[in-house]
């Protein structure tokens, strides 16, 4: 087996280095204009990978960011750390009371806008691949994944925007917070089970993963999160602060995630979950989830999505027709089905479309969702670019369209 | 058991015409008793009295000393003795004699097992469909020199409703000041903050979160007729339910108001805790839950 050598550690240290400092200066540059964060990140991969130094300087992005070995073992692995923290993150903030607190609304607005995007979407795979550049008809996993993406929304983003325009504590600001949750609880549900039946574990039957997810999912948002609720005020205060919190929260969230990973389910599913028992907790202080969030959204995050740019070529994967296809396929699905929902739910025609709107914003959690169907080769490059330009797109567009249907209630 | 839903539907939250205790023939009986009388006198309403459960000449004999030696007239209160399930029959029983407040016993903390199964008091609370004072030991509802804490959702039809309830109640009581508390809690704004704030930037929104909070709670509060009861207006950070219960402890406050539940609440929202289920787990104080048939 090949050591991992002084050489390499420096060329590790290197890349990190780099991606870190490169992503915080491009991404500042970006919030001036009120561009996502992410945004920036995806632009410096994209600098850094085969798009642009690769072909300025092929010798030189190969010493720094290498292809095989130990590096980029080393670094795969930083980046699969980077995904899972993610989840646990975006876990956090998941709180199924909210949802249910909105009641009818809440549950229609996310119903529809997440049942009129995920059959759009895995129609026009199923039945019409070649213009998503896919040459299997009828592919299964194919079609369930193109839904399951066009279905998920961006809860980071759609807080700022909401906060931005002093929309958030509305009535229709909780109702856009609360349905993004729900959809992306539901919508990392099933890719996490897709991934499982893409990839079957030869040792454990299909029945057999589902118990084991379901047995687990339920002891965590049950026992689980009592037991963290319990644990957590004498974490807070006995252990030394915030180191306590911040080591037994994420070593619960990698024990999560190496259990899901263990029994088949991917091990992001694993640290949702573990995200959502923590998150829910009344006792984890906000300035603690301000630590985490911290931690991992500046360190963890920069790291995955530049990843992205140094793996794939975006100029050469780039298909106008895929990406005008995935752009109007998620604003279609998207808007009407969430504007339908919360129209049915009380909601006046006008500001339900800017609840479709704002459900409409994908920002991160579509592009970590589409590396890892890349990764799980359930999607060609063609459409993971297309994933990737339809998350900033909807992300950018989602403010200004807002504010164009909203309006004040009269009372 | 036929009810007059005419005079059920829209009816207000107040005065309370007719309140109804729940009689256990535990230790608290009498101080519940005591204190139910108090209020309906000060109320101006007429007292039923329900014992679900078999009438023995031990209770029968129980209940006369309770009366007698608190100078409880018996001929003034209606008792109802009857059998069957308690929660049903009590919610029955409430319906059919159209009861504005049913009056309970309970104990401030249950058992994780008896919580999550529910026991009479709490079952009642989530399902009555008039107004439930839950009162627990130690706590006196009936002196004016209390602290009553009302639990303000901004933004839902209930809340004036509530907010009335609690200065009828207050005025009938002879109390003389209210609090009046609003929930802040921002559901990933953290997660937002570490995405793409400054501090400067963190520190402002933060301020224009709660100055916003601030501005729309004492909107609500002005539009109120408070007449001599003086108003406070206090903004408490932290999860719906959860943190106007830690505020209540803090404050030792005797009273709480809120609203009702606006659903009928299951096992499954003491699992994903409702508001309301964060105070029924441990109850500060008394607790006024407002139900207003809108």
């Amino acid at each position: 087996m090949s050591k991992f050598t002084h050489n390499d550690l420096i060329v590790l240290l290197t890349a990190i280095g780099v991606i870190l400092i490169l992503s915080r200066i491009i991404s500042e540059l970006g919030r001036k204009f009120k561009f996502p964060i992410v945004m920036g990140e995806i632009v410096v991969g994209i600098l850094l990978g085969p798009t642009i130094l690769g072909t300025l300087s092929p010798d030189f992005f190969e010493r720094i960011f290498p292809k095989d070995g130990t590096v980029s073992i080393a670094f795969d692995g930083l980046v699969n750390l980077a995904v899972v923290l993610l989840l646990f993150v975006a876990g956090l903030e998941v709180q199924l009371p909210l949802v249910l607190k909105q009641g009818k609304t809440a549950i229609y607005t996310s119903f529809f806008g997440m049942i009129v995007p995920f059959v759009t979407g895995f129609a026009a795979a199923y039945y019409f691949p070649f213009l998503l550049g896919h040459n299997i008809k009828g592919d299964m996993f194919f079609s369930i994944f193109i839904g399951t993406a066009l279905s998920v929304s961006a809860l980071p983003v759609i807080a700022r925007i909401l906060m931005d325009m002093n929309l958030f504590k509305s009535n229709i600001g909780m109702l856009i917070i609360a349905s993004a949750m729900f959809s992306d609880l539901v919508a990392w549900l099933i890719f996490s089970f897709l991934l499982a039946m893409q990839n079957p574990d030869e040792s454990m039957s299909a029945v057999h993963t589902i118990l084991y997810i379901l047995g687990f999912g339920l002891f965590m948002l049950t026992i689980g999160k009592k037991i963290i609720d319990r644990s957590l005020p004498w974490i807070q205060t006995k252990l030394s602060w915030p180191g306590g919190v911040l080591s037994i929260s994420i070593g619960v969230c990698l024990l999560c995630a190496a259990f899901t990973e263990k029994i088949n389910i991917h091990a992001i599913l694993g640290a949702f979950i573990a995200g959502i028992a923590f998150g829910d907790s009344v006792h984890l202080h906000e300035k603690a989830r301000e630590i985490i969030h911290q931690f991992i959204t500046n360190i963890f995050a920069p790291l995955f999505f530049v990843s992205i740019g140094l793996r794939v070529n975006f100029f050469d994967s780039f298909d106008v027709v895929v990406v005008v296809v995935i752009l109007l396929l998620s604003f279609f699905g998207k808007v009407l089905g969430a504007s339908f929902g919360a129209y049915l739910g009380g909601i006046k025609l006008k500001n339900s479309l800017a609840v479709g709107f704002g459900l409409n914003a994908r920002g991160a959690m579509e592009i970590i969702l589409g590396t890892l169907a890349l990764n799980a080769g359930l999607i060609s490059q063609k459409i993971f670019v297309a994933l990737v330009v339809m998350a900033l797109v909807t992300s950018l567009t989602s403010a200004p369209m807002i504010r164009k249907f909203y309006s004040e209630p009269s009372n | 058991m036929e009810y007059d839903l005419h005079k059920l539907t829209k009816r207000a939250s107040f005065p309370f015409e007719t309140i109804a205790v729940g009689l256990s023939f535990s230790p608290r009986m009498a101080p519940v008793l005591v204190e139910a009388k108090k209020i309906a006198d000060a109320c101006n309403s007429k007292l039923i009295l329900i014992h679900v459960g078999e009438k023995t000449k031990e209770k029968s004999k129980e209940l006369e000393d309770i009366l007698f030696k608190n100078n409880i007239e018996e001929r003034k209160v209606k008792i109802i003795w009857t059998e069957g399930d308690v929660v049903d029959t009590i919610l029955k029983l409430c319906k059919l004699n159209i009861v504005d407040l049913l009056i309970l016993g309970a104990l401030e903390k249950e058992s994780i097992l008896r919580f999550y199964m529910g026991s009479p008091a709490r079952t009642l609370s989530r399902k009555a469909k008039c107004s439930v004072l839950l009162l627990t030991q130690d706590k006196l509802v009936s002196y004016p020199q209390q602290k009553v804490l009302v639990k303000v959702d901004l933004d839902h039809p209930k809340t004036a409703h509530s907010i009335n309830t609690a200065q009828y109640f207050a005025k009938v009581m002879g109390i003389k000041e209210i609090s009046m508390v609003r929930e802040m809690h921002a559901p990933a704004m953290a997660m937002t903050m570490a995405d793409s704030s400054s501090a400067p930037e963190v520190t402002k929104l933060k301020k224009e979160f709660s100055e916003s909070e601030s501005s729309k709670l004492h909107s609500i509060v002005s539009k109120c007729d408070t007449g001599l009861i003086k108003i406070n207006e206090k903004i408490v950070k932290g999860k719906p339910g959860y943190a106007i219960r830690q505020y209540a402890e803090t404050k030792k406050a005797d009273l709480l108001v809120i609203n009702s539940p606006d659903m009928n609440l299951t096992l499954f929202d003491r699992i994903f805790t409702h508001d309301i289920e964060y105070i029924l787990a441990e109850l500060p104080c008394n607790l006024l839950i407002v139900h207003s048939r809108i």
